[in-house]
């Protein structure tokens, strides 16, 4: 009996300390279990993103093929997935496109393995239709439904892969936030160095000539050299003033695009530009103009590409085509040089060579425009440039 | 002289009213709109117009197209076209007629009185008035033309000679001789392979159209 106590009490204590490794058993399993799901939970966030991209380059490829087999372009929409992780996790969950994809997917699951009928199609078709169109003369049967299969299975993708009015609007209004970020950012920099042009320069001078007037007074009567001297001065620095004064303004709108609409300004820019520069237009004289801020950009665009080409590409003659399109304004600039344009980033050289076309894009991309720019060494260099507009 | 004014802005209409009476010349009428300046110098018959660039309606080329209609109208009218700014091609524009007798001024330049007067009288007596932005705009615009290969001092005669100077002004202002002027300008001739010809606006044409074609 004492044996059997000793033992049980033994017990106890092994079952004590048993029962609290187990608590700790519990404990670790649980955290190891966290840990694996945090680790997992971690990497997948990761790799979402990429995963998402890997689909659609899927879809993609689906859509090309479909679209060849049907004849059309069947467009896509998407998010971009750039910038930082969060941005991109939360494009890749709410993209309405990454839904489409993957319903596409699923629906493949299901219909997918038709297209293996097409196999033994072939040789039941070829002995089918070889007796019944070969030998009867008849319409063949059993091998058009090679097509029929091949256009159903297009026409299912093409429908899934399409994307939906709304996966349409939100890839837009992604682009405009875009945009539009851009255009105030530029219209900021853009009222900043007018501030800047109108404070430091013209009413400085503004000042300086007041402060002679003020000192041409006093001297009138008793110094009248010194008075013609100060006059003299003030009439300079209002000259001076004025000058400044056209040059911001040119800046902001030059003021011929206003007489004259964009292609007579063009057409006066060219004359200047020290190359024989040939403009073409598809406007009539009545045409509908573009807004202003277009016009602006336009010529702007215009007078960069021509100073860039009579700098640094040693040709002698330009073509610049302005095309009214229905999605608005195309400019064509092209010259003959030795090409190699590049556009470098602003910060490493700033203002020199290619940040003139960075410039430029910049400009093009605040008003929702497009910029192209091929200039494969040895020439020739041509920019193309969309600015849409409601005509 | 009679001068009609175009111009809208009050206080730059009232300005030049006053500086041209106070140097004797007689204003007989004033458009203050693009539409009334030709009828108002048909009517009037200045011996110059002095019109301003942008007017009322459109605050667009108004002034410039109503000299050029008002010189078709009354062939070798004088007209000094005034303006906020320049343009060459505007100075193309109105020379292209090739009659002489024309100005085209920078505003800027009404501050310097006498010198605008000069203009002015320089223009009614059919000779030409340019303004030196213009000038210095035809002069930098080519690359590799012969006007490269001027003297600095030979490309300042040629500057002054196409804002419509004569040989005397030239001179008084490079403060140099007559004679130096004349052989700085049969340089520039040879240089530019322009047929010499003597003084007067005919010469100023010439060089005027060797620029815009240069």
């Amino acid at each position: 009996m004492r044996e059997a106590v000793r033992r049980a009490g033994r017990a106890t204590v092994y079952l004590a300390a048993s029962a609290g490794l187990t608590f700790g058993s519990y404990l670790f399993i649980t955290v190891l279990l966290c840990t694996v799901i945090a680790t997992v939970a971690v990497v997948g966030v990761a790799m979402l993103p990429e995963t998402v991209l890997l689909m659609r380059r899927w879809a993609g490829a689906k859509r090309t093929w479909a679209g060849a087999w049907r004849g059309e372009r069947i467009p896509e929409a998407y998010l971009p997935l750039t910038g930082p992780l969060r941005r991109r996790l939360r494009h890749a969950v709410h993209d309405p496109g990454t839904y489409a994809d993957l319903r596409w997917m699923v629906a493949q699951y299901l219909y997918g393995w038709l297209v293996c009928l097409a196999l033994p199609l072939w040789p039941v078709g070829l002995a089918v239709d070889g007796v019944w169109s070969g030998l009867l003369g008849r319409q063949p049967f059993v091998l058009p439904l090679i097509g029929r299969l091949a256009d159903r299975d297009a026409a299912w993708s093409a429908r899934l892969l399409r994307p939906t009015p709304k996966a349409l609007l939100t890839e837009r209004v992604e682009k405009l936030t875009v945009t539009r970020a851009d255009a105030l950012s530029a219209h900021d920099a853009e009222l900043r160095r007018i501030e800047r042009d109108l404070h430091d320069g013209t009413q400085a001078r503004l000042v300086a000539l007041s402060m002679r007037l003020g000192l041409a007074r006093r001297a009138y009567d008793a110094d009248p050299a010194t008075a013609r001297r100060l006059l003299d001065d003030a009439q300079d620095q209002a000259e001076e003033a004025l000058a400044e004064l056209r040059h911001v303004v040119r800046g902001i709108h030059p003021p011929i695009l206003t007489d004259r609409g964009l292609a007579g300004a063009l057409r006066a820019l060219a004359a200047g530009s020290g190359l024989s520069v040939g403009i073409t237009t598809d406007a009539t004289d009545n045409a509908p103009r573009a807004p202003a801020a277009v016009e602006a950009a336009a010529y702007f665009v215009v007078a960069e590409a021509l100073t860039n080409a009579a700098k640094h590409s040693g040709a002698e003659h330009a073509e610049v085509r302005l095309a009214h399109t229905r999605a608005g304004l195309q400019v064509i600039i092209r010259d003959e040089g030795c090409g190699g344009a590049e556009e470098r980033p602003s910060t490493s050289v700033p203002l020199v060579g290619g940040s003139g076309l960075l410039g430029m894009r910049r400009r093009v991309a605040a008003l929702d425009g497009t910029m192209t720019v091929t200039s494969p060494v040895g020439g020739p260099t041509v920019i193309d440039v969309e600015l849409p507009c409601v005509w | 002289m009679r001068v009609v004014i175009g111009e809208d802005n009050a206080l730059l209409r009232e300005g030049l009213v006053l500086l041209l009476t106070s140097a004797g010349h007689q204003v007989v009428g004033v458009a203050d709109d693009g539409p009334a300046v030709v009828p108002t110098i048909i009517e009037r018959r200045p011996d110059i117009a002095v019109l301003d660039v942008r007017m009322p309606p459109g605050f667009r080329d108004e002034g410039l197209r109503a000299a050029l209609a008002a010189r078709a109208a009354i062939p070798g009218l004088p007209v000094l076209v005034l303006s906020q700014y320049v343009e060459a091609s505007y100075a193309t524009e109105l020379l292209g007629a090739g009659a002489g007798a024309i100005g085209y001024l920078l505003k800027d330049r009404i501050g310097r009185v006498e010198e605008f007067l000069d203009a002015l009288d320089r223009v009614a007596a059919g000779g030409t008035a340019l303004d030196p932005e213009v000038v210095t705009e035809l002069l930098t615009r080519r690359r590799d033309s012969p006007v490269d290969s001027l003297t600095p001092r030979e490309r300042e005669v040629l500057a002054l000679m196409a804002e419509g100077h004569d040989n005397t002004t030239i001179a008084a202002t490079l403060v140099v001789t007559e004679r130096a002027v004349s052989k700085h300008i049969g340089n520039v001739f040879l240089k530019l392979g322009l047929p010499a010809t003597d003084g007067g606006h005919r010469r100023v044409l010439a060089v005027l159209a060797y620029l815009n074609n240069a």
